[in-house]
């Protein structure tokens, strides 16, 4: 008697810790303090206020080019012109600023509609001839950049904008804040898109549309207009990451490419999960996991080799916890 | 009769994928004679078959359905390329009877890892691949170290050329073709397509879907090896920085190929057409006198009215589910 029901005890315990995980991302938080404790223990100058510093923002280029991303799995799709529309947004700024001599804010106009229209193109195309969002926007990625390469001859030539520089520079401060404008605008949009997914009409239609979208229509969701806002919202995200990340390396053609598989690592480490589980708040935890390790590691001279292997594992690890699938003699 | 020509195509996912090819080819030879020419079809299919090959690979992964992809396919012919580079034929293994069995066994085993990672731990399909993917890059920027890594032998060389009147690109992918005939002469072929249209039907049909997805994502390993083989003779080096390039392109001449993404259609052969469309558009281009910074817009474009055509057409049959 007394086995039976210790062992109950423990699969209840087991369930509620399962079941708190999946409402809270206690396992990230806690990987978030024991890594960045292990720095602190084992690296000279972690904590000292440039290191911070730069973390920070490299997980704030992180988390703007997950954002999106988030938008898109939370609404059941997955977005592959992540990295061709960063890569336009360093572009055009680069490019209409520099040598078109734009203002800025018609650089960022034309920015953001390049956005909308790639991003609807995502979206109406793949709701309405039914085809894999995976296979549409990597065919709508390879336009973006086949116009990028046309438009600027293949090389980009002229300088960003200094605003886009000092927005990123690491030892610039915001309104007195001792952090660069970057990381302030990462958690402003962090805030917006918690609000916005948790507790307006268009956040629970995503989150309706990702977990059934036959449910979704029957409740009077408008699906194919919530599924393009997802991949709309997820362009012009990432163009605007795009923007930024030009202060940081100089507009490029392939600026976004490494972006496309480490934003979807950051969403699926946070612990968002396919068709409705999670939310941008995972993300920006999973921003910082990634940039905690791959600081970690740099700083005891893993090659970037190595670095990429623990993105794998680390990915396994979290899905391997709570993220699987039903078993299929459960879904007869 | 336009009627019957888009019922046609409906109800051959392929057909479209086969026309545009035939309308290519037609253009290859009008854009640039020399294609025609059969001293030339060696060289054309050594750079063709690694494409094709990881198209090829990319399909019976995506056939198993549920969601089933494999995006690892890139990065394994990648770390397959390198390992022979940089391993094997630097210390002295290069003999086709050492390097060829290995890759095999290095493509399946990976293929069977993917596999074990959906059925068993219950991964969704993308993810699982994707922690491959990055495993498998790593792994080949590992090998890679600071240089790049260069070589090859007589029969690779081959491979890139003829041996003898066979174009060694044509043997690459017939015998792809050839192990996927044998796996069709089994019933595996038809539990493969009942576990892709619906695998809680099938499962209670009792076929093994477990068995089955594993054995799709090894068969897309095994292929990859041999992709990773004509990979390496054609490039005669290690590059690891391209390994996505060839995943997405792969994936791209699937869709084009008429195999839907969830799973219900599908063939190989459909598949290669995909994947010849996809070449024939490069070589078009690059024949033709667009200015060359344009022919990846036009590639881009193509690319996206070819996938809606291709897959929409298709998808057109189904019932609407939403």
């Amino acid at each position: 008697m007394t086995t039976i029901s210790a062992v109950s005890r423990q699969l209840a315990s087991r369930h509620h810790v399962a079941d708190l995980q999946r409402r809270f991302p206690l396992l990230q938080i806690a990987a978030l303090a024991v890594l960045y404790l292990v720095g602190a223990a084992t690296v000279p100058g972690w904590t000292t206020r440039s290191t911070l510093s730069s973390m920070l923002v490299m997980a704030a280029f992180l988390g703007l080019a997950g954002a999106g991303q988030t938008i898109v799995v939370l609404g059941g799709g997955i977005d592959f012109s992540v990295g061709a529309f960063i890569s336009a947004g360093g572009v055009f700024i680069t490019e209409l600023t520099s040598v078109d001599n734009w203002p800025a804010w018609a650089a960022l106009l034309l920015c953001l509609a390049v956005a909308v229209a790639g991003g609807s193109l995502n979206g109406l195309i793949s709701y309405r001839f039914r085809i894999e969002s995976l296979v549409v926007t990597l065919a709508v990625g390879a336009l973006v950049t086949g116009v990028l390469t046309g438009w600027t001859s293949g090389a980009v030539s002229g300088t960003p904008p200094t605003w886009t520089d000092s927005a990123v520079s690491v030892i610039n401060d915001t309104f007195g804040l001792p952090v660069p404008p970057i990381v302030v605008i990462w958690a402003v949009l962090a805030v917006v898109a918690g609000v916005v997914l948790a507790r307006t009409r268009a956040g629970r239609s995503l989150y309706l549309n990702g977990t059934n979208p036959v449910a979704a229509k029957r409740a009077l969701v408008r699906t194919g207009w919530t599924w393009t806002a997802g991949f709309v919202a997820s362009a012009v995200l990432a163009t605007f990451a795009g923007i930024l990340l030009a202060g940081e390396g100089g507009g490029n053609l392939d600026a976004g490419d490494p972006y496309l598989f480490q934003a979807l690592t950051a969403v699926i480490v946070g612990g968002t999960m396919f068709g409705g589980r999670g939310d941008y708040w995972r993300t920006v935890l999973g921003a910082l996991i990634l940039t905690v390790v791959s600081y970690l590691l740099e700083a005891h001279n893993y090659s970037t080799g190595v670095q990429e292997m623990v993105y794998g594992l680390l990915i396994m690890i979290v899905v391997a916890v709570y993220g699987r699938e039903r078993k299929i003699r459960d879904r007869v | 009769m336009t009627r019957a020509v888009t019922r046609f195509l409906r109800t051959r996912p392929y057909a479209f994928a086969l026309v545009l090819l035939a309308a290519l080819l037609i253009a290859n030879i009008i854009a640039q004679p020399s294609f025609a020419n059969p001293s030339n079809w060696p060289e054309t299919l050594a750079i063709f078959a690694p494409f094709a090959v990881a198209a090829l690979a990319s399909t019976p992964a995506i056939m198993s359905g549920g969601g089933g992809i494999d995006i690892s396919i890139g990065p394994l012919m990648t770390v397959i390329d390198m390992v022979i580079v940089a391993d094997l034929l630097p210390h002295g293994l290069g003999s086709p009877w050492i390097v060829v069995p290995l890759c095999l066994v290095m493509g399946a085993a990976v293929g069977a890892l993917n596999g074990a990672l959906v059925t068993v731990l219950r991964f969704q399909p993308v993810v699982a691949t994707l922690c491959m993917n990055f495993i498998l890059t790593g792994l080949a920027t590992q090998i890679e170290g600071s240089t790049t890594p260069q070589g090859a032998t007589w029969w690779t060389d081959d491979l890139a050329s003829s041996f003898g009147p066979i174009p060694g690109g044509l043997i690459v992918i017939v015998v792809v073709l050839a192990i996927w005939l044998a796996l069709s002469r089994t019933a595996y072929l038809r539990n493969l397509y009942a576990t892709g249209g619906d695998d809680a039907t099938a499962f209670s049909a009792g076929v093994d879907v477990t068995r089955v997805r594993i054995l799709a994502y090894t068969t897309g390993g095994l292929f990859a090896g041999i992709g990773g083989l004509a990979l390496m003779a054609v490039l005669r080096e290690g590059e690891a920085g391209d390994a996505t390039m060839y995943t997405l392109v792969a994936l791209a001449a699937v869709a084009l190929g008429g195999t839907a993404f969830s799973g219900k259609r599908g063939s190989l052969l459909g598949t290669l057409c995909g994947a010849g469309c996809m070449y024939l558009i490069t070589n078009v281009l690059s024949a033709s006198r667009v200015p060359d910074t344009w022919t990846d817009a036009i590639y881009g474009a193509l690319l996206l009215i070819a996938v809606i055509f291709g897959a929409g057409l298709a998808n057109a049959t189904q019932a609407r589910t939403t």
